[in-house]
């Protein structure tokens, strides 16, 4: 193979390479925004062997209910929608109306310390995939 | 300097520093990674429609087709060819055998019932041949005219262009175990074949027929219906 024809090949490899990144770049970024909700505000407030409260908003959607799924200790317990009446997240202007609580009641659960969390799920746009995002932080509690 | 002798310095600059055999590694890497790329990201993260699985592979058509035309390559030293047909089928004839008859005897001793159907239940079994024809000559091609011949611009012909030539299709098969194995025991001999009867035909035929036998006679638990990628978890 002569020196142009070389050049040429590794001017075809280098501009395939190109393409390539930016291809995968592309996925992952259309990934990123297809399983993630970048909207979704809450909090856990509180959580012990009775029940577990917070609140949940799509900001995007300020008007529809969140879905909301409990885990304890890593382990799916519940899951249901943040349409609880919660007027202290209306009047601290994190929603738009007076519906955004959830409250779970606690599975009955061993004596000892345990992790709560809650996630709200995300459908992307055809709805075939649902991903989970942590609402606010994990909860550590007790049980006697 | 003048400059039009800084132009060919210029033009010549790359190609001067990477020597022939490095660039055919470089060539067989891009198109591996295209593939992979294909099998691992795209094919998961596209919708109904798998077109985007065809950017990829295109790209690496292309390579493969401009690779060939850059260095000179003919349709005869590929092995698009009908002289050597008899002679490869006839390398071909013993391996075949051998390893259709251990296919039947594992689906027997594992008590898989023979179903010569199973591929594509609801074709012909001359579809189900022409299919495996088809898809067996895209695959030999790639692996033969063009991986074969890179690897032996690295490591020249005889065992080791052989045995990268087969791993780098058993790579291609991860992370299907009893696949990567059946397509690394077929790698070697496909390999091997097309270093002396070079033949795309005969080697399609053998493809199309082996998968086939395989497909029917082993359990179909063991090849997973021959999904690879990201596909073998679905």
């Amino acid at each position: 193979m002569n020196s142009k024809a070389r050049a040429r090949l590794i001017h075809l490899l280098i501009s395939k390479s190109i393409i390539e990144a930016l291809l995968i770049g592309g996925v992952a970024v259309a990934f990123f925004f297809a399983t993630t909700n970048p909207y979704f505000r809450g909090v856990l407030d509180a959580a012990d062997q009775t029940s577990v409260t917070g609140w949940a908003v799509d900001e995007s959607r300020p008007y529809t209910r969140v879905e909301v799924q409990l885990f304890i200790d890593d382990s799916f317990a519940a899951t249901t929608a943040a349409d609880q009446f919660r007027p202290d997240v209306h009047e601290a202007r994190r929603a738009e109306d007076d519906w955004h609580g959830f409250v779970f009641t606690t599975p009955r659960l061993a004596a000892g310390k345990h992790e709560a969390r809650v996630y709200a799920v995300h459908s992307n746009s055809s709805g075939a995939r649902k991903t989970l995002q942590l609402i606010g932080k994990p909860y550590r509690f007790s049980v006697e | 300097m003048n400059p039009t002798e800084a132009t060919r310095l210029k033009e010549s600059e790359p190609a001067a520093t990477i020597t022939d055999r490095s660039l055919a590694a470089w060539e067989i890497v891009s198109v591996v990674s295209s593939v992979l790329i294909a099998e691992w990201i795209l094919s998961a993260s596209a919708g109904r429609s798998k077109l985007i699985v065809a950017i990829p592979m295109t790209l690496a058509f292309v390579l493969i087709i401009y690779s060939h035309v850059l260095r000179g390559e003919t349709a005869r030293q590929l092995g698009l060819r009908l002289d050597n047909f008899l002679p490869a089928l006839r390398l071909l004839l013993l391996p075949m055998m051998v390893i259709s008859g251990i296919a039947l005897l594992i689906g027997f001793l594992s008590g898989a019932r023979l179903d010569f159907f199973r591929w594509h239940a609801d074709r012909l079994i001359v579809f189900q041949l022409a299919l495996g024809f088809g898809w067996g000559f895209l695959q030999q091609y790639v692996l033969q005219s063009f991986m074969n011949r890179r690897a032996q611009t690295i490591w020249g012909q005889g065992a080791v262009s052989v045995l990268v030539t087969a791993a780098i299709f058993s790579v291609l098969h991860f992370p299907n175990p009893w696949l990567m194995v059946i397509t690394f025991v077929g790698g070697v001999v496909w390999a091997f074949v097309y270093q002396r009867q070079p033949n795309l035909l005969a080697l399609a035929l053998s493809h199309g027929v082996m998968t086939w036998v395989l497909v029917s006679a082993l359990p179909p638990s063991a090849l997973n219906h021959l999904r690879i990628g990201l596909k073998y978890f679905g």
